[in-house]
């Protein structure tokens, strides 16, 4: 058995508290054995790094060109992306040994997430929200203004990660150093790794960058930590389900700017005439990718695909292409381990299909053998809900798809990602009715688990929304400025 | 019975007496071979039953021991009734709809088939419940037959009554509700003529009892010899006592010895039911070894949750039950409770099953709370 030690937190350089005691938590899975530090953390750690983040901030990122900050940025994202980069291969082993992913899925998930946080990405995520990314770093001029506009970020952003998806907390450093804000992220129990990593990644490129910045862990609603950490933050970013989201906007002041990625629900919508003999295998395997990736455990996953009728395969065919896809993607990336509950509802979700295709109730099931690794069921459409998961595919079948509208509404203040490929003139009328209900991004099949940095995330401006503006509307020549 | 096939009255017949040697034997033989014959009768006169076995390569015939009787997940009873015999169908039993998609698995009894589960109902009670020909006044907080046709656990309820009940027996959930006065009344009665109540029905149902007790400041010291029967004790409610917790608020609340405190686990999919060995232990004098003891015409096997494989004595995974007094649906019921086999039973730890529990995408639970529990305000 391989062990590696790994720290389930990151303090800043520079950064001391007296008496921080620590503990050890252990995972084993697969061969490995990954013990995790991790500190105790109280109210008046929290708030003495704070300070220190803070001040960090204030004395280097906040005045940091967003050039350099992207280029600082860019490089931590192509360094995740080398295969023999130590960081990289230590998350690997341990997000396995944590989250029960397989690596083979961590690793595509590391490499997902990071091939969408490159230089060119970033300048465009910025373009695409306040047009001038230089505004973040001095007054520039605004035609739309007829004058001069400067964006300043936060201070410092407190942010609440949500479980299991690997490589996800990156993210929100990076939308807080973008805005050159430094930040305080609360990892998720069941995944401490990755952010300490990540951290430890960008203290490696520039070490005042990396000041700024900290992951700590502590059991949620503790409201002596999230007083401290909340009270000191000028905005909070929060990933978690309802009912963790709830009780954290209780217990955020009401003078913060929150952002709130909640739980939410995908799905795919395939028109006839894109179920084309020559393209099904081709549209198998998009679909088995976007069941598959993060074992379909992301807020971008699909819980169902609707498929219109009368398309040029038959039913059948269409779900023996996809079995065999999702074959073929589990010998290349297997399923990670599931709790016993999980493969019981699976067993179970799988029990009733099966009936009903004995009954002929417009059922067709495949199942992997031997386990529940994945399972494809083609049947009558129903409402939008949550699927047992774990790749589990369901295809449901309508008549029209504009049928379909009226099937998402259920889920409405829940929807947010669509893999749409009608195929003909409808599909924009479509997209806009998806629009309409509350879908904030529509890919291509396939695409699903792949966001870009650009993409106005859940229906926020993600960036943008951290800012506050100083417009000058002087009509009179201002010195100084040209 | 007029109108079941002779060959299946013969095993009616053959089942009945093995459940008649009661509780306190083993006959490994002899149960194998006649869980192997339902397994033939059942794979001949339930069709679909008949298709998914073949799907599985299980016909009667290839197969030598009833671990290898393939089994049906619980859900398979929502998506069709299993019924052997339709047509002489005579109750029909329905789950809670408990467990995610709300849809309601259905059970139906023939005549022969219902003798057989009353047959269980009393062979069981007589050795875990009143051991040594006791008898008492059952009071059930339970939903009447009348009620609740198509609960099993009326049903079972009613049968105990019928078989142990002494006078004044009665159901205190009826159309209008729970009946708390009409019990209160009759729990006082056997505390006045010192007659042993049973106080029976569903775990958490005499958990709410207790709360009304509490909070009316009631209390009873019901005579010796006066026991609790207490069903279920998985649903999310009585999830969060202990069972030691149970157990003393049925002391404090109705005088009741903790020896005397016994849980049943019952199922609509099985005819039997299971018993843990509490008052069966009191009575032999000995220490109770706080499991489920399988009555001898039943076997349980916990299987891997993933691969469904049985697991060596032990290990925990999903609880499958084999139970030949189930002759007129399915024999083999796979289960998702979590449990173990233990030497000389199993112990069950509760429902498997979660809605998803981890992830970021969403739950069923979650997308069906009020709406003010989603607020997502920016």
């Amino acid at each position: 058995m391989k062990t590696i030690e790994v720290n389930g937190y990151y303090l800043p350089p520079g950064f001391s508290f007296p008496e921080m005691a620590f503990g050890t938590s252990v995972f084993e899975r697969g061969g490995v054995r990954a013990v995790l530090r991790m500190p105790a953390v109280d109210a008046p750690l929290v708030s003495a790094l704070a300070c220190h983040v803070q001040q960090a901030q204030a004395r280097y990122l906040g005045s940091l060109p967003v050039g350099r900050i992207i280029d600082v940025l860019d490089e931590a994202a192509r360094r995740w992306l080398d295969r023999e980069y130590p960081a990289r291969r230590t998350a690997i082993d341990a997000l396995h040994a944590v989250t029960g992913f397989s690596r083979e899925t961590v690793a595509a998930s590391i490499d997902l997430e990071m091939e969408s946080s490159l230089k060119e990405d970033m300048w465009r995520a910025l373009r695409s929200e306040i047009a001038n990314p230089l505004y973040l770093d001095d007054f520039q001029p605004s035609p739309e203004l007829n004058g001069w506009c400067r964006a300043y970020g936060p201070a410092l952003v407190a942010a609440v990660f949500s479980e299991n998806i690997p490589a996800l907390p990156h993210l929100a450093y990076m939308r807080a150093a973008l805005v050159k804000a430094a930040c305080i992220g609360k990892t998720a129990s069941g995944e401490p790794v990755f952010a300490p990593l990540y951290l430890k990644t960008l203290e490696e490129l520039d070490p005042d960058m990396a000041a700024c910045m900290a992951a700590l862990s502590w059991p949620g609603g503790s409201a002596a930590v999230e007083g401290a950490a909340f009270g000191s933050a000028d905005a909070v970013i929060v990933f978690g389900g309802p009912d963790a989201c709830a009780s954290l906007l209780e217990r955020i002041p009401r003078s913060k700017k929150v952002l709130v990625h909640g739980h939410r629900i995908g799905f795919g919508a395939i028109g006839r005439a894109a179920q084309g003999r020559g393209a099904i295998s081709s549209l198998a395997a998009a679909i088995a990718n976007d069941h598959a990736m993060f074992d379909q455990q992301a807020c971008l996953a699909p819980q169902a695909y609707y498929v219109e009728k009368g398309g040029e395969v038959s039913e059948r065919e269409l779900v023996e292409a996809i079995a065999h896809a999702m074959k073929e993607t589990e010998a290349r990336m297997p399923r990670g381990g599931i709790p016993a509950g999980e493969a019981a509802a699976l067993h179970q979700f799988r029990a009733r299909a099966e009936m009903r295709e004995l009954l002929e109730d417009g059922c067709i099931l495949r199942c992997s053998p031997g386990g529940t690794q994945w399972s494809v069921l083609c049947e009558p459409a129903q409402a939008l809900a949550p699927s047992p998961g774990n790749r589990t595919v369901r295809l449901w079948m309508v008549d029209d798809i504009f049928d379909i509208p009226a099937l998402l509404r259920p889920a409405g203040a829940f929807l947010q990602n669509a893999a749409v490929a009608v195929g003909d003139a409808r599909e924009v009328d479509f997209i806009r009715k998806l629009g309409k209900l509350g879908v904030s991004r529509i890919t291509a099949p396939g695409m699903m688990p792949l966001p870009s940095m650009m993409w106005h995330h859940d229906g926020i401006a993600a960036l943008s929304s951290l800012l506050r503006w100083c417009d000058i509307e002087k009509k009179d020549p201002v010195g100084g400025l040209e | 019975m007029a109108g079941l096939p002779e060959t299946i009255r013969a095993l009616d017949e053959d089942i009945l007496a093995f459940i008649g040697r009661g509780m306190d034997w083993c006959d490994d033989a002899a149960f194998n071979s006649l869980a192997l014959r339902v397994f033939e009768q059942q794979f001949e006169h339930i069709p679909l039953y008949r298709a998914w076995c073949a799907r599985r390569e299980a016909a009667p015939g290839g197969i030598s021991s009833w671990a290898q009787i393939p089994a049906l997940f619980t859900d398979a009873f929502k998506a069709a009734d299993m019924c052997m015999f339709p047509g002489h169908a005579v109750r029909t039993f329905m789950t809670s709809g408990t467990g995610g998609t709300g849809e309601r698995g259905k059970v139906s009894y023939d005549e022969g088939g219902l003798r057989l589960m009353d047959a269980t109902i009393k062979t069981a009670a007589q050795a875990m419940l009143f051991p040594g020909g006791a008898r008492a006044v059952l009071l059930v907080i339970a939903p009447s037959p009348e009620a609740a046709p198509a609960m099993v656990m009326s049903y079972g309820m009613n049968r105990l009554k019928e078989y142990f009940g002494l006078p004044g027996s009665a159901f205190f959930i009826d159309r209008d509700g729970f009946q708390l006065q009409a019990l209160t009344q009759a729990l006082r009665r056997c505390e006045a003529d010192r007659v042993p109540a049973a106080v029976c029905g569903g775990t958490a149902g005499l958990l709410n009892f207790f709360e009304h007790c509490a909070a009316q400041g009631l209390r009873f010291s019901l005579p010796g010899g006066s026991r609790c029967l207490d069903a279920g004790g998985l649903k999310k409610k009585a999830g969060k006592i202990s069972r030691e917790e149970f157990i003393s608020r049925c002391g404090f609340f109705l005088g009741i010895d903790p020896c005397l405190c016994v849980n049943l686990l019952g199922m609509t999919e099985t005819a039997s039911q299971f018993y843990d060995d509490a008052i069966q232990a009191a009575h032999a004098g000995r220490a109770p070894k706080g499991i489920k003891i399988p009555p001898p015409w039943t076997r349980t096997l916990a299987v891997d949750p993933d691969s469904l494989e049985p697991l060596p004595a032990g290990r925990t995974g999903l609880l499958r039950h084999i139970d030949i007094a189930s002759r007129g649906h399915v024999c083999a019921v796979q289960t998702d409770d979590l449990g173990r086999t233990v030497d000389g039973g199993f112990e069950i730890f509760g429902r498997a099953r979660d809605d998803r529990s981890r992830g970021c995408s969403l739950s069923i639970d979650e997308m069906t709370a009020p709406a003010g529990a989603r607020d997502e305000n920016h």
